[in-house]
């Protein structure tokens, strides 16, 4: 059917261990997540939560997703969705980062009052 | 030296076998493998669901026919207007196009035997189907209302729990997109034959190529939007709700991420359509090439980072408003390319008026404003103005609907004979073209003076009691009246379509393998091809040059040229 | 709504939205008529255009058609740098001038100048709220003086809305959570329209209101008025204050005998006066006498009596809007409604006072 291209490192597969240890990490680094979610690091939470992400993405992508013996342009394909992710956080975050300063710091006094003498009233 | 089978062995071949009557029985077609097969079934399954949207969008016109209520109640109203939203963007534009005409045409245009995952190929049409089923599933539990955009909080508001079950099929919709969408990366970069270079591939491969990108991107952020909504539902995680400590513009920003690519999912292979068709219905090699493959490619890219015009005045900080309407004009200019290009090609072609090129015509002029419109909504001040008003639905439906639906219409009837091996009647064709262009204008151009004197969206009433004076509620009774007697006519239209493409099943004139002097590959196979497209692996040369073949009295189509 | 319309029909001197040409109401400030002719350069630019691309498309149409199936293949030029520059670099030199005339007039807009009027505007299913700082309170009209910009601040207590006054050309969507605002400047009196533009569920369309620019050397003597304005009102003309009160109301609630809206009718409660009627506790039909508290009860606290075959979806917090002498009102305005309304469910005009002042 396909009369052009070979398939990358033909005939490797990787053995029943490296599944095993990725799951055993995971599973490691899911705790780790869970562990440290219950300490309030202030700014540090995005960043170490991220970087735990980042970990286990890895691991995924390299080793249970083959990529570590796969062709390189098959990692520039992984990276290229990455960018684009990044580009979606980074443009939402800024935008909900610039309007900080609106969330319940008005100077009226009447909506002042009114916000504060209820909290957001539920149909119920 | 491939043989490949001609028109003229085959035509008159009534032992032939093809695709479809190669293998009988219900369940050959449920569990095929067969891209063709599977591309019919989308056809059916994406022209039933715009036949429920659009009676839907006839309720929404009906009851907007007159001031105040007509046929219906406010509740009612929004939840036709959901619904039509809803079926109209999962259920037919988003997934017809690739899945229907693409899923039939690219292999065989490709030179290839099929996909290269046939059976993640069928798998997505199933989990279209799914998807379609827990839409009806909540329709017949009494609908949503949210509007199909889902904006938080009011999607979150308790007992609306249409929201979860739409939400769902929405998100395994996403799955059905993203199968395609992977497939066809997977076929075009790999199953090429010898000689088949990226400068030969027909354009509407370009188009699908260019899709299938922003199916697999941009899709996932849906599918992870919707699990969202359902968990801030179910638990109460507090990521959209503002009473939980979240933020409703980021839901904003989640649900357009993946919207805005989407609309480009609609469009890139319209306009691959457009392009083929052009080209062969002026009999005449494509101009620009080059520039119409990269601008495709270009559109893709820049989709993905202009989503924040559907924002503008949601609460979005003014610079990122800024940031995202110029980023807006640059989606623009490649757009405009294509339309150049295409009108070029039309110089010294020699231009049939078919029902596909009448089709196409309609989307020149159709798009030209459509996408003209589109510079109000992306300068940041008129966008204040016209944001949330009928200039916006006009807007998209220009584009939506008579530019990506009627290139579908028109892939339809170009493809027609290739897969039913039967011409429909060709003058009905043409009125029929003709009674949708008119009543696709009428329906919405008074739309955008609507907008401009500020009826908003979504408003299932109007009259002098709420806030407009008596000589406006009359305009506005005039266009709205004029807007629906279009409706009216522009159904009228497609209920002919399916009359006469239903009747040319029975009836039509058996097609020969190549009606319109096509010469691209999927002309060189049988009209229906056989199970397996080629006998032998293709030849592909460029597919732009007309001359090889010519007409033949006898056939009632083009034959190839005898080849020295 | 009568009542109100009436009053702003004695004071504007014609139609409020007609007039001001094929696209637009009229301006009716300074940023709008900017606006409005950045618009029209976008229009003769896209007319422009258009009749380019359609007229050549028809030319070549006519001029190109194939007269017989045994014509030769079309055969012409494929590709060509100069074109296909001049066609990328056009637009997108437009593009840029279009840009940034936007960005500059938009520019405008986000950046209120320091001395604006402030009001609040205050969004809710299915009505809308103004308050001025001194306390004076209307639901339907916000009254603006002309000539001097008010910034208006917006918040919502429920769901996503939006602001818009398609007269100034001004739009804000209102997000619950966090504040916005929008800033215009009226520059001839007049009442102007203004529309809820964000799907907010059942009485989307219904939530109008209307902006009333009163020229400047009046309007410090208006606001000061309104924010006494049930002062005037005691004794047998308290009802009048709920009559003007229940323009809030009346987006859920009809007067007419019968009518049912979002919410129950209120003649049906004032035909009833004494007797009792049914609602629900929990899922459970009891029996309510209807009177002074019931109908209190059910501005303050309404999830607690929900008449059958309604739904529970009443704003909670009226109970905290209102004075108690506005409370007061409501209250008499259901109870005296026939000396109010005329019989067809609209409120008649208000007697004047017989001391003018």
């Amino acid at each position: 059917m396909s009369a052009d291209g070979e398939h990358s490192a033909p005939g490797h597969i990787i053995p029943f261990s490296y599944t095993l240890g990725t799951f055993v990490a995971l599973l490691f680094l899911t705790v780790i997540t869970v562990g440290v979610a219950q300490f309030d690091l202030g700014a540090l939470d995005m960043p170490v939560a991220l970087l735990v992400a980042g970990v286990k993405a890895s691991i995924v992508s390299l080793f249970f997703m083959h990529l570590r013996w796969d062709r390189p342009i098959n990692i520039l394909v992984l990276i290229g969705s990455i960018f684009f992710v990044v580009l979606f956080l980074v443009i939402t975050m800024f935008d909900t980062g610039q309007n900080l300063d609106l969330k319940y710091s008005g100077d009226s006094s009447k909506v002042k009052e009114v916000l504060e003498s209820q909290s957001f009233p539920v149909v119920q | 030296m491939a043989t490949i089978t001609t028109a003229d062995t085959d035509i008159h071949d009534e032992s032939g076998s093809n695709y479809i009557n190669c293998s009988k029985g219900i369940l050959s077609w449920i569990i095929t493998l067969d891209h063709k097969r599977i591309g019919v079934m989308y056809v059916i399954a994406t022209l039933a669901s715009f036949l429920l949207g659009g009676l839907f969008a006839l309720g929404i016109r009906t009851e907007l026919i007159a001031p105040g209520q007509t046929i219906m109640d406010a509740d009612t109203y929004n939840r036709f207007f959901t619904l039509h939203g809803a079926i109209m963007t999962f259920l037919v534009i988003i997934p017809a196009i690739p899945g229907a005409l693409g899923n039939f045409v690219l292999p065989i245009m490709l030179g290839a035997k099929d996909v290269a995952f046939p059976r993640m190929n069928l798998s997505s049409f199933y989990l279209w189907l799914l998807g379609a089923a827990l839409t009806v599933y909540s329709m017949l539990q009494g609908g949503i209302d949210t509007g199909w955009t889902f904006y938080t909080p009011y999607s979150l508001e308790e007992g609306r729990d249409g929201v979860f079950w739409v939400g769902m099929g929405v998100f395994i919709l996403g799955f059905s997109s993203i199968f395609t969408g992977l497939n066809f990366i997977v076929t075009v970069q790999r199953l090429r034959p010898p000689g088949m270079t990226w400068f030969k591939l027909p354009l509407f491969l370009w188009a699908l190529y260019a899709t299938a990108i922003i199916q697999v991107l941009a899709t996932p952020v849906l599918g992870i939007t919707m699990l969202l909504l359902a968990a801030e539902r179910i638990m109460g995680i507090g990521i959209f709700d503002p009473a939980l400590g979240g933020d409703p513009i980021l839901f904003q920003h989640f649900f357009w991420f993946y919207s805005h690519p989407a609309v480009y999912i609609m469009i890139l292979p319209a306009m691959g359509i457009i392009s083929e068709l052009i080209s062969v219905h002026c009999r005449r090699e494509i101009f620009g090439y080059k520039m119409i493959a990269f601008s495709s490619v270009a559109i893709a890219f820049f989709s993905f980072l202009v989503w924040g015009h559907h924002m503008f005045t949601s609460g979005q900080s003014p610079l990122m408003n800024a940031i995202f309407s110029a980023i807006t004009f640059s989606v623009a200019i490649p757009s405009a390319i294509k339309i150049f290009n295409w009108l070029l090609t039309m110089y010294k072609g020699s231009i049939a008026f078919t029902t596909p090129m009448l089709y196409v015509l309609s989307f020149i002029f159709i798009f030209a404003i459509g996408g003209l419109t589109g510079i109000p909504l992306a300068i940041l001040a008129t966008d204040v103005q016209l944001h949330d008003t009928y200039f916006v639905v006009a807007h998209f439906h220009y584009v939506m609907m008579g530019s990506t639906l009627i290139a579908m219409i028109a892939g339809l009837h170009h493809w027609w004979p290739k897969i039913t091996g039967r011409m429909y009647h060709e003058w009905l064709g043409r009125i029929a073209a003709m009674i949708v262009f008119v009543g696709f204008n009428l329906t919405f151009f008074t739309q955008f003076m609507l907008g401009t004197k500020g009826m908003p969206r979504r408003y299932h009433d109007y009259q002098e009691g709420l806030g407009w004076s008596v000589e406006t509620t009359e305009l506005f009774h005039t266009y709205h009246f004029i807007s629906t007697i279009g409706s009216y006519v522009m159904a009228a239209g497609f209920f002919m379509i399916l009359f006469y493409l239903l009747q040319s099943l029975v009836t039509g004139r058996k097609a020969p393998a190549n009606p319109w002097g096509g010469a691209s590959l999927e002309w060189e196979c049988t009209s229906p091809p056989p199970h397996h497209n080629f006998d032998e692996t293709p030849t592909p040369e460029y597919c732009y040059k007309f001359d090889h073949w010519v007409w033949s009295d006898s056939e009632q189509g083009y034959v190839k040229k005898a080849l020295q | 709504m009568s009542l109100l319309l009436s009053i702003l029909a004695a004071e504007q001197p014609g139609p409020i939205d007609t007039g001001g040409g094929f696209w637009f109401v009229p301006a009716a400030s300074e940023y709008a008529t900017t606006h409005d002719s950045i618009y029209e350069i976008v229009l003769w630019l896209s007319i422009f255009f258009f009749v380019l691309i359609v007229g050549i498309m028809i030319k070549f149409a006519w001029d190109y058609r194939r007269k017989s199936n045994n014509e030769p293949a079309g055969f012409g030029p494929t590709h060509s740098l100069v074109l296909e520059t001049t066609w990328t670099v056009i637009p997108l030199l437009l593009s840029g001038v279009l840009f940034f005339i936007g960005i500059d007039t938009y520019a405008d807009f986000k950046s209120p100048p320091a001395n604006c009027y402030e009001v609040d505007a205050t969004a809710q299913k299915w009505a809308w709220q103004f308050d001025h700082r001194n306390g004076a309170s209307d639901s339907m009209v916000l009254k603006v003086p002309v000539g001097k910009p008010t910034r208006v601040t917006l918040h919502s207590n429920d769901v996503l809305h939006s602001f818009f006054i398609p007269a100034f050309r001004v739009k804000q969507d209102v997000v619950p959570g966090r504040y916005g605002s929008l800033w215009f400047t009226p520059d001839k009196p007049g009442v102007y329209q203004g529309f809820c533009t964000e799907y907010c569920g059942t009485g989307h369309s219904k939530m109008n209101f209307w902006v009333e620019a009163i020229p400047q050397e009046d309007f410090d003597d208006v606001i000061a008025k309104d924010a006494r304005w049930i002062d005037d009102y005691s004794g047998d003309r308290l009802v009048w204050a709920g009559a003007r009160l229940f323009s809030r109301c009346a987006s859920c609630h009809s007067l007419k005998p019968g009518e049912r809206m979002t919410g129950p009718s209120m003649w049906d409660l004032h035909a009833n006066w004494g007797k009792t009627k049914k609602i629900e506790i929990d899922g459970k039909i009891q029996n309510v006498k209807i009177d002074e508290n019931y109908i209190l009860e059910s501005i303050v606290a309404p999830w607690e009596k929900i008449a059958p075959t309604y739904m529970n979806q009443m704003p909670a917090n009226f109970g905290k809007q209102l004075s108690s002498k506005e409370l007061d009102a409501l209250v008499r305005f259901v109870r005296q409604l026939d000396l109010v309304t005329d019989d067809n469910g609209q409120i008649k005009t208000e007697p004047l006072l017989s001391v003018t002042n």
